[in-house]
C-alpha cells in the first residue's frame, strides 16, 4: 500500500511538472478558456439595457431635425448606423436583419410654422414584418421623447401616468450564466480534449506499452493522472475565477471550500470520460470521432454557451442528465447563489453516479497499446 | 545440467489461423547473453513479448526463475527489464525524472545520478529527453529498464538505427550488464553483433527455431558439412550460417 502511494505520488508529481513546462498545454488549458471569458464577458457587459440598431435618414434642413439627429447618435438606446444614408439601403439592411428599424425625418420635419413658436412634424418609423415588436417599441420610445419635447412647448395636464419601480432583489445577470458555462467548458476541455489527444499519442510511441512491462497497475496510473489533472484543473479554474472577479465584477457568494470540492468532483467525473475515450482508442483516428460524438451534446446542451432555460422543456429534461449539466448548474448555485454542499446534493449525486459508470467503462476498455 | 533461468516449452501464438510462433522450445542459462536471430516476420518480437507477459500466450508455456508467465504476470514484471525496439519517452521530462518514474513504477526509490552514471549520461541528468541522440536514448532506456535490478533483461533489436560507434558502445554496455549477473536475451538483425555478444543464439524462421547453439559451434557445424566460401576458402562467419538456413529471398 505504501509502495503504491509512492508510485502514484511520483507519477502525479512528474505529470504536473511536465504540464507546466509545456507551453502548448498551458495555452489550451489556461489561456484559451480565458480568451473565451473575455470575449463572452465583453458581449454580456452592457446587459439590462435594450438597444436598437437603426438607420436615421434626415431629409429635413431644420435646426430641430439636426439637433434630433445629434442627440440620437449619442443615445444609448439607439445605435445609429452611420453608413446608411438612403431608405433603399436601409430597407436592404432591414431585410437582412442588420437593422431593427429605420427612422425617417421627412422634408420639413421640425420647421416652425407661421404663427406658432414651436417646431412640428411627423417622424416615420419603417420596419420589416418580422421585426414588428421591435419597431413598435421603438416608436413608443420616440413618442415618449417627443412627449417630453412637446410638454416644453405646449402645456398640458397628465392625469394618468405610469412609473416603474425596481424590486431591489438582484436577479442573475447574464455574466453569471457565462461564468458557470465557461468553467464547464474549461473542465470539458481539460477533462476530455486533453487525454483524448495525449493517450493515443503515448500509445503510438509505445510509451504506455513500456509501462505495461513494469508492475505499474492501470488503477495506479489512473489515480496518478486524476490527481495531476485535478491539480492542473484547479489552476485553470483559478485563472478564470480571478479574471472574472477582477474584470467582470463577479461576486462569489458561496464558500470557497465547497467550490473547490465541487470543482474537483467535476474534474474527476469529466476526466473519466477522457480516460475512457483516450484509454480505449488505439490511435487518434479512432479517438476523434467518438470524442466529438460524446462532447458535442454536452458542449451545446449543458449550458456552457447558452443557458438551458432558453431551451424547450423536453430538451431541458434530457440535457439535465448530461454529465456536464450538474457541473455548470452546481458552479452557478455555489458561486452566484451562495448555496452550500447540502443544497447541491442532486448535482453531486448525479456526478457521482456518472463517475461510477464512466470509471467502470474506462477500466474495462483501457489498453496499454 | 546447466541452471536454466528461462524455460520455454511449445510456445505458440496464433493470429487467426496463422501461427506466428509455432510451438518453439528453448532454455536460457542463468547469466548468459542469449540471441534470437531471424528475418523480419520470423516471430522474434512476438516471442519476446509473450515471455515478457505483455502478449497472451496461445499455447505452451514460459517460465522465468521458476515462475510461470501466464499464471503470475505481475510477479514476472518485478524480475524482468525490457528494452523496447524504439524507446520513446514523454517529452518535457528530464533524464533524472525518467529514472524516478521507472523506479516508482516498481515502488522503489533509487539514486537517479548513479543510474545515469552507469550508462554515461550523468552530465545530462537535467536535460529533457527530446534533446538526446538515438544512442543516448537507447542508453537512457537501458538505465530505466535496470532500475529494479532485474534477473533477466530483454532487448529487442537494441542497435537498429545506431551508428557503428554507438553500436560498439552499446555492446560494451551489454557485456557490463552481463557481468552484474543479469541474464540478457536480445533479438537482432546484425549477425556480427550476435557473433560478438552472444554466448548462444537461436535462429528463427517462420515461427520456428531452426538452429540453436553457440555462434562458434554453428559455424563449425556449417564448415563440417563441407561449406566453403567462394573467395575466402578457409573462412566463414555467422552470416553464412544465417543465410544458409533462412535463404536469400528478400522479405520485407
Amino acid at each position: 500500500m505504501k509502495k503504491s502511494l509512492f508510485t502514484i505520488a511520483t507519477f502525479a508529481r512528474l505529470n504536473a511538472k511536465r504540464f507546466f513546462r509545456d507551453k502548448l498545454a498551458i495555452f489550451f488549458t489556461i489561456v484559451f478558456p480565458l480568451m473565451f471569458l473575455f470575449v463572452f464577458g465583453a458581449l454580456t457587459k452592457n446587459n439590462g439595457t435594450v438597444s436598437f440598431n437603426v438607420a436615421l435618414i434626415n431629409q429635413s434642413n431644420s435646426s430641430f431635425a439636426q439637433h434630433f439627429v445629434e442627440q440620437a447618435k449619442s443615445s444609448k438606446i439607439l445605435k445609429v448606423d452611420k453608413m446608411t444614408t438612403s431608405l433603399d439601403q436601409a430597407k436592404e439592411k432591414m431585410k437582412r436583419s442588420q437593422l431593427d428599424a429605420t427612422i425617417v425625418l421627412p422634408k420639413g420635419f421640425g420647421d416652425i410654422a407661421q404663427g406658432v413658436d414651436y417646431p412640428a412634424g411627423q417622424a416615420d418609423v419603417y420596419y420589416n414584418e418580422n421585426n414588428k415588436q421591435g419597431a413598435q417599441t421603438l416608436a413608443l420610445i420616440l413618442q415618449q421623447q417627443f412627449d417630453v419635447i412637446n410638454a416644453q412647448h405646449v402645456k398640458f395636464v397628465t392625469p394618468l401616468s405610469v412609473d416603474t419601480k425596481s424590486t431591489q432583489s438582484p436577479s442573475l445577470n447574464r455574466f453569471d450564466y457565462t461564468f458557470s458555462g465557461l468553467l464547464g467548458f474549461s473542465i470539458l476541455g481539460l477533462g476530455v480534449f486533453g487525454p483524448v489527444n495525449v493517450f493515443p499519442e503515448l500509445k503510438k510511441q509505445g510509451i504506455l506499452r513500456r509501462f505495461h512491462t513494469t508492475p505499474l497497475r492501470v488503477w495506479q496510473y489512473f489515480v496518478a493522472n486524476v490527481i495531476s489533472q485535478g491539480f492542473v484543473g484547479l489552476f485553470a479554474i483559478a485563472a478564470l475565477f480571478i479574471s472574472s472577479v477582477t474584470f467582470f465584477h463577479l461576486h462569489m457568494k458561496g464558500s470557497y471550500i465547497t467550490f473547490i470540492l465541487f470543482i474537483l468532483l467535476s474534474i474527476f467525473t469529466i476526466y473519466g470520460i477522457g480516460l475512457a475515450l483516450g484509454g480505449w482508442a488505439k490511435n487518434e483516428r479512432q479517438a476523434a470521432p467518438l470524442s466529438n460524438l460524446v462532447t458535442f451534446p454536452m458542449l451545446f446542451l449543458s449550458g456552457t454557451f447558452f443557458p438551458r432555460y432558453l431551451m424547450p422543456e423536453w430538451l431541458q429534461t434530457i440535457s439535465g442528465y448530461l454529465p456536464l449539466t450538474p457541473v455548470v448548474d452546481g458552479i452557478r448555485l455555489i458561486v452566484t447563489e451562495g448555496k452550500g454542499l447540502f443544497d447541491i446534493l442532486p448535482q453531486m449525486g448525479l456526478l457521482l453516479g456518472w463517475s461510477a459508470i464512466i470509471y467502470i467503462i474506462a477500466f474495462r476498455v483501457f489498453s496499454w497499446e | 545440467m546447466a541452471d536454466n533461468i528461462v524455460i520455454v516449452k511449445n510456445l505458440t501464438k496464433k493470429y487467426g489461423s496463422k501461427k506466428v510462433v509455432d510451438g518453439i522450445s528453448f532454455s536460457v542459462r542463468r547469466g548468459e547473453i542469449f540471441g534470437i536471430l531471424g528475418p523480419n516476420g520470423a516471430g522474434k518480437t512476438t516471442t519476446l513479448e509473450m515471455i515478457e507477459a505483455i502478449r497472451k500466450i496461445d499455447g505452451g508455456s514460459a517460465s522465468i526463475n521458476h515462475i510461470d508467465v501466464s499464471e503470475h504476470p505481475q510477479k514476472i514484471r518485478y524480475i524482468i527489464g525490457v528494452q523496447p525496439q524504439s524507446p520513446a519517452f514523454q517529452d518535457k521530462t528530464k533524464l533524472k525524472e525518467i529514472i524516478e518514474l521507472f523506479s516508482a513504477a516498481y515502488g522503489e526509490k533509487v539514486n537517479p545520478t548513479e543510474m545515469l552514471k552507469s550508462v554515461n549520461l550523468e552530465e545530462k541528468a537535467n536535460e529533457y529527453v527530446e534533446n538526446l541522440s538515438g544512442g543516448q536514448r537507447q542508453r537512457l532506456s537501458i538505465a530505466a529498464s535496470l532500475v529494479h535490478n532485474p534477473k533477466v533483461f530483454f532487448m529487442d533489436e537494441p542497435t537498429t538505427g545506431l551508428d557503428p560507434q554507438a553500436r560498439r558502445n552499446l555492446w560494451d554496455l551489454v557485456k557490463s550488464i552481463q557481468k552484474k549477473g543479469i541474464t540478457v536475451i536480445l533479438t537482432t538483425h546484425y549477425l556480427e553483433e550476435a557473433e560478438m555478444l552472444c554466448d548462444r543464439v537461436a535462429i528463427m524462421d517462420q515461427g520456428k527455431i531452426i538452429a540453436l547453439d553457440s555462434p562458434h559451434n554453428l559455424i563449425k557445424e556449417l564448415l563440417g558439412r563441407g561449406f566453403k566460401k567462394e573467395r575466402h576458402v578457409e573462412q566463414a562467419d555467422l552470416e553464412d550460417v544465417f543465410i544458409d538456413l533462412t535463404g536469400k529471398k528478400l522479405r520485407d
